[in-house]
């Protein structure tokens, strides 16, 4: 088999896990459960749930990532490696156990202190958003880091020698050069804190209409062995999913054009 | 006028060691030196990007040493031009104005000049990425030019092209340099490009000056054997003086003796270092010269070359000669063929402190 039929082969199995996984919903898929579910009080409250968390969860990920992600590509520091290093630990640590981790913490004398007296966390909404931004931290850090690469220091160099401080080199040169990652990294980001369940559920628990997100909503329907029911919310994850990475693609496309 | 003062800065393991040189206005000089050599870093140091352990810069008698970079009132063309992809040839070119708060009537006149100049009016809507190589070298100069620094700092800018459109941009900058009275120093490791564009040249070798000066002075003196075979020097053989009377020093060199300058202080040991477009070729049995070095040479090998051939010969020692194809032709150059190779005594540079000899 020659190379290119092989990496061929390949893409096609990809394709063939997914779009089966997808299709192997038909066998218990309801019309009825899916039409109950979507009117449901409790799946809208839990889609609205899912989607407010994770937009506020990749957008604080995004205000800490980028800079962070600019000093990783620009500056050599104390402590680089360990940051760099750092990121990988959403990746090699699992979400439940990085949940645990958050829990642990606010059983802590400084975590109490900020449960009681700033913001509460444990089985609240905070809770979730917390979880998903511990968990795509990291991922959003590296992909920007990878975008800020990709641009030229030579560009930075330039546009200050002719005048432009490293604020407005900043603004005017890299961030606009590096916006393709921004977006890639934002949604990769809000997809993940929308999928995100272990770290979620060991933080802010599964109390019904309050912290229960649509990843929960469907391990609850699972564990009650309602399956028309957990096909229907999965199709609902599945389609939330694939309409805002189908926009991403659509933007990122006229990003360049632009 | 850019002074630089005992510069030295340290770069990872490596290390510029007391680097001095001047650019008055309207004058350009070349920093030489191979791959290595400490050019960059030299740049970066003159940039801000790396912080001096010791040392001035000092530009239009301001000490700019410590000023962060949009400070320092340099102009900057990097080997890869720099060019912001985002933005349009006019918005590129009108960036340091903007940045700068330049009004805007002020920077249009400046700018309408300089691309009428350089005739690239068409292209103002155009992105860099759809240039051509030549194109965008002209942007890159106009909108280095149009924030109109105190000196330009140029890194290989022109290594891309092709030659006849390297030269053209060679004329071009020497015209807007002139007319502008610029201070340019450019860094480069392409001799003809520095013999052409500067008037004073300075060579950087391991990080440290080995020499400066006129730029004739320079590649027709090299001060050292290094700086000799850096600047491509064809011949270079060890010899000896044997005497010295009149200024004029008898070497011998392989199994000849050769005639030659002698400068004060001249060693006994010397490196016999001769460019080979200073080297004659006669039809042997050729009439009689002027040069006091007319050696029976056997041509061993002929390279062919565009525009200059070179020819290897065996004078009693390895000479190389330059030489044009037509002249190749009408002396019949081959391999075993028998001529005289005449040299001026001038052109017969010793060079102190011989090392083992280079060959070709």
């Amino acid at each position: 088999m020659s190379l290119r039929h092989f990496t061929i082969a390949a893409a096609a199995a990809v394709l063939l896990l997914y779009g089966g996984l997808i299709l192997s919903l038909a066998w218990f898929f309801d019309g009825a459960a899916l039409h109950a579910a979507v009117r449901s009080e409790r799946t809208l409250s839990a889609v609205r749930l899912s989607l407010l968390a994770a937009t506020l969860a990749a957008t604080l990920a995004l205000l800490l990532a980028v800079p962070a992600a600019y000093a990783l590509s620009r500056y050599r520091f104390r402590g680089r490696e360990l940051v760099d290093t750092v990121l990988e630990l959403p990746i090699v640590v699992s979400p439940a156990a990085l949940g645990a981790m958050l829990l642990i913490f606010f059983n802590n004398p400084l975590g109490e202190w900020i449960e009681r007296h700033a913001v509460s966390f444990v089985f609240a909404f905070a809770g979730i958003v917390l979880a998903q931004f511990v968990t795509v931290l990291g991922v959003a850090v590296r992909l920007l880091k990878t975008a800020f690469d990709e641009v030229p220091v030579e560009l930075e160099t330039v546009a200050r020698t002719l005048g432009a401080s490293p604020r407005h080199a900043w603004f005017t040169i890299t961030l606009p050069l590096a916006r393709r990652g921004l977006v890639a990294a934002f949604v990769l980001a809000w997809a993940k804190a929308l999928g995100e369940f272990g770290a979620t559920i060991m933080v802010a628990g599964t109390m019904a209409m309050r912290t229960e997100t649509l990843p929960v909503a469907i391990y609850l329907r699972l564990a009650s062995a309602d399956l028309e029911g957990t096909v229907a919310l999965i199709v609902v994850l599945v389609t939330i999913g694939l309409l805002a990475l189908y926009a991403t693609r659509r933007l990122l496309g006229r990003t360049v054009r632009a | 006028m850019l002074e630089v003062d005992a510069l030295t800065v340290a770069a990872g393991g490596f290390r510029l060691h007391e680097v001095a040189l001047t650019v008055p206005d309207g004058e350009c000089h070349a920093v030489l030196g191979p791959s290595g050599s400490g050019k960059s870093t030299l740049l970066h140091a003159l940039l801000g990007l790396l912080p001096p352990e010791r040392g001035r810069i000092v530009l239009g008698g301001a000490d700019v040493t410590r000023l962060p970079i949009e400070r320092r009132g340099f102009g900057y063309v990097p080997q890869g031009l720099g060019l912001f992809p985002h933005l349009s040839v006019h918005d590129n070119l009108t960036y340091g104005a903007r940045a700068r708060g330049v009004p805007a009537a002020e920077l249009r006149r400046l700018v309408d000049r300089l691309v009428e100049r350089t005739g690239i009016g068409h292209l103002l809507d155009r992105r860099p990425p759809t240039l051509s190589g030549g194109e965008r070298q002209r942007v890159g100069l106009v909108r280095a030019l149009a924030s109109q620094p105190r000196l330009l700092l140029l890194d290989e800018p022109f290594t891309a092209l092709n030659e006849s459109l390297r030269r053209e941009l060679w004329w071009l900058l020497r015209e807007l340099q002139r007319e502008r009275r610029l201070a340019v120093l450019l860094v480069t490791h392409d001799l003809a490009e520095a013999y052409f564009l500067a008037e004073r040249v300075t060579v950087l070798l391991d990080g440290r000056v080995v020499q400066q000066g006129e730029k004739a002075e320079v590649f027709g003196r090299p001060v050292a054997p290094a700086v000799a075979r850096f600047l491509g020097v064809e011949t270079l053989h060890p010899g000896r003086v044997l005497r010295v009377h009149e200024g004029l020093a008898t070497v011998a060199v392989g199994s000849v003796e050769l005639t030659a300058l002698a400068s004060p202080g001249l060693p006994a040991d010397v490196l016999v270092s001769i460019r080979g477009e200073e080297v004659v070729l006669q039809a042997h049995g050729g009439g009689a010269s002027s040069a006091r070095n007319a050696l029976p040479a056997r041509v061993l090998a002929v390279r062919p070359g565009s525009p200059l051939s070179c020819v290897e010969l065996d004078a009693g020692f390895p000479l190389f000669a330059l030489v044009t194809r037509p002249a190749c032709e009408d002396l019949d150059l081959r391999p075993g063929q028998r001529v005289v190779a005449c040299v001026k005594a001038p052109a017969v540079h010793l060079v102190g402190g011989a090392g083992p000899s280079n060959g070709h």
